[in-house]
């Protein structure tokens, strides 16, 4: 059997139309499951993991306790 | 395919005219027609920045490619549906880490992946990834209603015909009539020298042609 042949000969191996659907439905399903958006993940952070959940607690009590000074002393530099 | 793009259609709920067109299109091999590379590349840079529609392009244009190349190393359909779906998600969500090189299409950085992903699979599951002593399971295959008389014959020819290769052998063959590879594009998959794969390759098709031959001659064992 020669190139042309066998290349011919291997389209024997292609899925078939149920296989083929069965594989694009699990990598659309995936891919349309992890398709999510930044606030959508930060969102999911905060729901399932309690430690980030207090952790961005913290920052964000820290970023309004150290604005407000910030601020003041940034107007009283200008 | 015309029911994966209208399945696509129906999960974005719009049936619009270009969702309809885009539809028959795939079914009637619009979308299935082999591209230029220069085409690739450009759905690539598309897919990168976020364009839903080049990348579901891509994915049509090399997933039978990757099932038909793994099919020819694994033991079972079952087998190269898991490689398969593995092998495009890495592809789809690493297209930011391709970098094209020169002498090299993009279906040879597709296939390193899906080599990759069936080896990683499959040694951690059994020593080797398909045992030369242990006939394919063509009798599934022969019984499937999607496949005329003449292809099941072929097919249970060619996986026996495969049987009977060592691995680093069919590793190549596959590589080379699934994905159509040349040579040196699968030296580079497979990290190997291209004069070795010319090699192998020869020794390869002509034993592979020979078994396949004998199996579908009147007395051979392929009925």
């Amino acid at each position: 059997m020669n190139d042309p042949e066998l290349t011919g000969t291997w389209t024997a191996l292609d899925p078939t139309a149920p296989q083929r659907r069965r594989i694009d439905a699990r990598v659309r399903g995936w891919l349309d499951a992890n398709a999510i958006s930044l606030a959508g993940e930060w969102f999911r952070l905060l729901k399932i993991n309690p430690i980030a959940r207090l952790g961005f607690a913290i920052v964000a009590a820290a970023l309004v306790l150290l604005a407000t000074p910030l601020s003041w002393m940034a107007l009283a530099a200008m | 395919m015309i029911a994966t793009a209208a399945m696509a259609c129906t999960l974005s709920g719009e049936w619009t005219l270009a969702s309809l067109f885009k539809a028959l299109s795939t079914r009637f091999g619009g979308d299935s027609a082999a591209l230029e590379e220069d085409a690739i590349l450009r759905l690539v840079d598309a897919a990168r920045t976020g364009d839903r529609a080049a990348g579901q392009r891509l994915y049509r244009q090399h997933v039978d490619h990757v099932f038909r190349t793994v099919r020819g190393m694994l033991r079972s359909d079952v087998d190269a549906e898991e490689v398969t779906q593995d092998a495009m998600l890495t592809v789809l969500t690493s297209l930011h880490r391709y970098s094209p090189r020169p002498g090299t299409r993009f279906v040879a950085w597709v296939t390193t992946i899906a080599v990759n992903t069936a080896r990683r699979r499959f040694r951690r599951r059994r020593p080797t990834l398909f045992d030369p002593n242990d006939l394919p399971r063509i009798v599934d295959d022969a019984a499937d209603p999607e496949r005329d008389a003449d292809g099941t014959r072929q097919r249970s020819a060619l996986l026996s015909a495969l049987a009977r290769l060592d691995e680093r052998e069919r590793e190549i063959i596959s590589l080379r009539y699934g994905s159509e590879l040349d040579a040196t594009e699968i030296a580079r998959v497979l990290a190997l020298e291209p004069a070795n794969v010319r090699k192998i390759l020869e020794r390869a098709r002509v034993r592979l042609g020979a078994s396949i031959e004998a199996l579908l001659s009147p007395d051979g064992e392929v009925l």
